[in-house]
């Protein structure tokens, strides 16, 4: 039996991901957990301790975003 | 003399009471002031009376680099009435990419000498008051006194904790911002009324170092971040960029607004 799919946008491009995928499982998945980043769900900002809670729905938009702590 | 003082200096000839109008808020521009705020007083949001309360107002400008050029700059031209600048650093031949204040035979010089010179030719009416000192947890409370707004031109998350603690404990607005090579992003935090510096970045580490940046991208950022603390300044305070975070790429020339909710788990307002 094939893992169902839900398709998101993240950082602007179409991605097909597994339907029970959460903001962690993702960042784990796009090899990102070394970076410091910033999570845009939908227009909002996630904080880190919901990356583990937040599951996925399909049509979701999701932004990876590197900081900016340069003046 | 024989120890030079360490204290806040002000450099600018101060002015008679005679020549200035009372400040009882019904009293007139002096003539020159009118005309040098001539194209802003003439906003509705600005008038007379917005330019006089910019002329009343206090701000403490924490960094002189590339935000902080451009933020002192362009709150001097914009006439506030006090400017406490801010920085422990020393001009560098790589700080005059971005670093508008600071200039090729500055190199050297303290940066807040360097900028207090140029902000003084700029517009005489401000009373400037350098201090060449690191923004620190022993030095935040003396920089803020008398302040109305905490203005971020820091390059660093260090210093940025500070003045985040040092804004929730006197309830001072802090406008944030920082940037890296096009991109930037800024905040207007308020305390009691929008998540905190520390709600978003607290589990963030030291950061890269020296990160590559734009003279340009400094341009935008800290115009952007004056355009802020003057509304502020103004009491437009029902339009001011909270409970957002500003993303700004210049690559792609996107600017997009990223809605901030409260953080239960920030070690430092939650
Ligand atoms: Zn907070």
């Amino acid at each position: 039996m094939m893992t169902a799919t839900i398709h998101i946008t993240l950082n602007g491009f179409e991605e097909a991901v597994v339907s029970e995928a959460t903001i962690a499982s993702l960042i784990r998945d796009f090899n990102e957990q070394d970076s410091d980043l910033i999570v845009e769900h939908n227009g909002c900002f996630v904080y880190p301790a919901e990356y583990g809670k937040r599951v996925l729905q399909d049509g979701d938009r999701l932004e990876f975003i590197n900081p900016n702590f340069g003046g | 003399m024989t120890s030079p003082h360490p204290g806040p200096k002000s450099v600018r000839t101060v002015d008679t009471d005679s020549d200035k109008g009372k400040t009882d808020g019904k009293s007139m521009l002096r003539q020159k002031d009118r005309e040098r705020y001539q194209r802003q007083i003439g906003l509705p949001e600005i008038g007379e009376q917005g330019q006089k309360r910019l002329g009343r107002s206090r701000v403490l400008l924490a960094g002189l680099g590339g935000l902080g050029s451009v933020l002192a700059a362009s709150l001097c031209a914009a006439g506030v009435g006090f400017l406490r600048i801010a920085d422990r650093d020393r001009v560098e031949l790589s700080n005059l990419n971005r670093q508008i204040l600071h200039w090729t035979a500055d190199i050297g010089r303290e940066k807040t000498v360097s900028a207090g010179e140029k902000l003084a030719a700029f517009n005489p009416e401000v009373v400037l008051e350098p201090r060449q000192i690191a923004i620190a947890e022993d030095t935040v409370q003396e920089l803020l006194r008398d302040c109305q707004i905490i203005v971020d031109g820091t390059d660093n998350l260090e210093s940025r904790r500070v003045l985040n603690r040092a804004s929730l404990k006197t309830g001072l607005p802090f406008i944030h911002g920082g940037i890296n090579g096009f991109n930037g992003m800024l905040s207007t935090f308020i305390p009691g009324r929008t998540p905190c510096f520390e709600c978003l970045f607290s589990e963030f580490g030291g950061g890269s170092g020296c990160p590559s940046v734009l003279g340009a991208t400094a341009g935008i950022v800290g115009s952007l971040q004056s355009l802020e603390a003057l509304k502020y300044l103004l009491g437009m305070h029902a339009e001011l960029l909270t409970g957002r975070l500003l993303i700004v790429q210049g690559r792609s020339m996107t600017f997009r607004k990223i809605r901030l909710e409260p953080n239960p788990a920030c070690p430092e307002c939650g």
